[in-house]
């Protein structure tokens, strides 16, 4: 092969790449604009499944391109965690709960949606020097990282259920990981690893303290919690 | 001229398939739902059997109503002869582009919802009130779409569009392509009124939209107007196929580039039409005061086809 046909090559694959983790960052931006369409929990607890599968995929894409086969450990643990554990975790969660009422957020669909496309916007706007000053090529998935965290920002503002709410801490998690990914071709594994022991942690403290509101209040609506009740 | 004779023959078996695609959605969503259903091709049937009856309009209706049905599928058949349905060819004279297409069929919308004011029937001007809300809420969209794809390739000409997708496929992966595409797709179900938007097999007062616009026709009137909302359906399907997925869509006038080009779309048209079915076995009618919110969804996803595609380049 001609050192041409090389450039030429390679230039296709970073195009390709920077493609693919594009593909998968809207992919996960999509998961967590359904979290603000969709009313009912068990809707939440599949966007987030399909959300972690997602960030497990671009991981690993990083890795393959990337040439750094420790993403592959941390695209694996990512699957196990993520993708089965905690979504498992949040359905028993949901299943002890009982049966709730669809979720009122304080801020109706509409409302959200739109908020939630200016919300991208201001990522697009903020990221643009960032994205203008590197040359990876994943630059094109900064945008949409800090896209994702704004957006789970708001679903935590914006909803009233303790368990939604953990949710959408479990998504701006997610964001922070995919940005970790695309902007420096991910942490050291041990940091990595520190990470996940801390959402895991963070996620088990965070059920426990859902669940005692349940018992205390016999409703999970956050609402309940400006007053007293003893 | 051989140029033009193409064209017309493009436009002509646009026309000619419009009830065969109606039919199949009809056909294959009674297969799925465990009917044995009527053959694909009953909508000739009927088309002819109107054609064959008698007109009955109201004493109170003006020409508007006479006139309506016409200038639908007119309309609707200018256009199909403006979208690349066989062949795409690049040519430096643009007749009509995605604006043109896109406010054509509007064009015939708004006067279907005259029309169903017209006689003054309740029913008509309660399906004309609620056709008017749900285009209202859908154009934002379809321009914005319209944007996204026209920032891809630099122009919003069809041909243009589609010679920029086949010369760059990997765009076509791209963000910006495939929510501009979903986008589309929820525009195309609110437009032609399918599910879950309005629901094309029922005749009940209280939910339906387009049926209710056009309860007063009958005859040979009822006839062009079933015609042109098939012809309607075909014209977005392909929209969406061909700007989409343009590989198969024949670039130039060869007797073989024109073959395949027509087996390749009705093979795409199958599948969006297969796809149609699908959603429409399983979703139920969204209730009225939540179609917005699925409308807003697709102008969220609009919106943010233009962003990856504006912003991030």
């Amino acid at each position: 092969m001609t050192l041409e046909t090389l450039e030429t090559l390679e230039t296709m694959m970073d195009a390709m790449f920077s493609q693919l983790v594009m593909l998968g960052g809207s992919g996960m931006l999509l998961t967590g604009l359904i979290v603000l369409w969709r009313k009912h929990v068990p809707a939440y607890i599949s966007a987030y499944r399909w959300q972690a599968w997602l960030l497990a995929a671009v991981t690993a894409t990083v890795g393959y391109f990337g040439g750094d086969w420790r993403l592959y450990v941390v695209a694996g643990v990512l699957v196990a965690l993520k993708g089965i554990a905690i979504p498992a975790l949040l359905r028993a969660m949901q299943l002890r709960f009982g049966k709730q009422p669809q979720i009122t957020p304080y801020v109706n669909t509409e409302t959200s949606l739109l908020v939630a496309g200016l919300l991208v916007l201001f990522a697009y706007v903020l990221a643009r020097p960032w994205v203008a000053v590197t040359d990876l090529p994943t630059r094109e998935g900064l945008p949409l990282a800090m896209a994702l965290l704004f957006v789970s920002l708001f679903i935590i503002v914006s909803r009233r259920k303790a368990i939604t709410q953990v949710i959408g801490f479990l998504m701006l998690e997610n964001a922070i990981a995919l940005l970790a990914a695309v902007g420096t071709y991910g942490v050291p594994l041990l940091v990595e690893v520190g990470v996940f022991l801390d959402a895991l942690m963070g996620f088990l403290v965070m059920q426990i303290f859902a669940y005692q509101i349940h018992d205390t209040f016999d409703t999970i609506d956050v609402e309940q919690l400006t007053r007293l009740r003893h | 001229m051989t140029r033009y004779l193409v064209l017309a023959g493009q436009t002509l078996v646009a026309v000619a398939l419009a009830p065969a695609l109606a039919g199949f959605i009809r056909w294959l969503k009674a297969r799925l739902q465990g009917r044995r259903g009527a053959p694909p091709w009953q909508p000739y049937f009927d088309v002819r059997k109107l054609f064959g009856k008698e007109a009955v309009v109201s004493h109170t209706a003006s020409w508007i109503f006479k006139a309506t049905p016409f200038l639908v599928f007119g309309t609707t058949v200018v256009v199909a002869s403006l979208v690349p349905v066989v062949v795409a060819q690049v040519s430096p004279f643009v007749v009509g582009d995605l604006f043109a297409a896109v406010y054509l069929l509007l064009l015939g919308t708004f006067f279907l919802a005259l029309a169903g004011l017209d006689t003054g029937s309740p029913f008509g001007g309660m399906g004309a009130s609620r056709e008017m809300t749900v285009v209202a809420l859908t154009e934002p969209t379809v321009a914005l779409s319209i944007v996204a794809l026209a920032l891809n390739a630099g122009s919003t000409s069809f041909s243009q569009i589609v010679a920029h997708t086949l010369t760059q496929p990997s765009a076509a992966l791209g963000p910006g392509h495939l929510l501009a595409f979903a986008a589309l797709f929820i525009v195309t179900l609110a437009e032609t009124g399918r599910l879950p938007v309005d629901n094309p097999s029922t005749h009940l007062e209280l939910t339906m939209i387009h049926e209710a616009m056009v309860l007063e026709y009958s005859g040979p009137y009822l006839a062009l107007i079933e015609w042109g909302a098939a012809l309607k359906l075909l014209v977005f399907l392909t929209l969406a196929a061909n700007l989409f997925m343009p590989w198969g869509i024949a670039l130039s006038l060869a007797p073989m580039a024109l073959l395949i080009g027509l087996v390749s779309v009705i093979a795409k048209l199958g599948v969006l039409a297969a796809a149609i079915a699908v959603l429409e076995t399983r979703v139920a009618k969204l209730r009225l005061f939540r179609v917005p919110e699925l409308l807003s969804v697709s102008f969220v996803l609009a919106l943010l086809a233009v962003m990856s595609t504006f912003l991030a380049r």
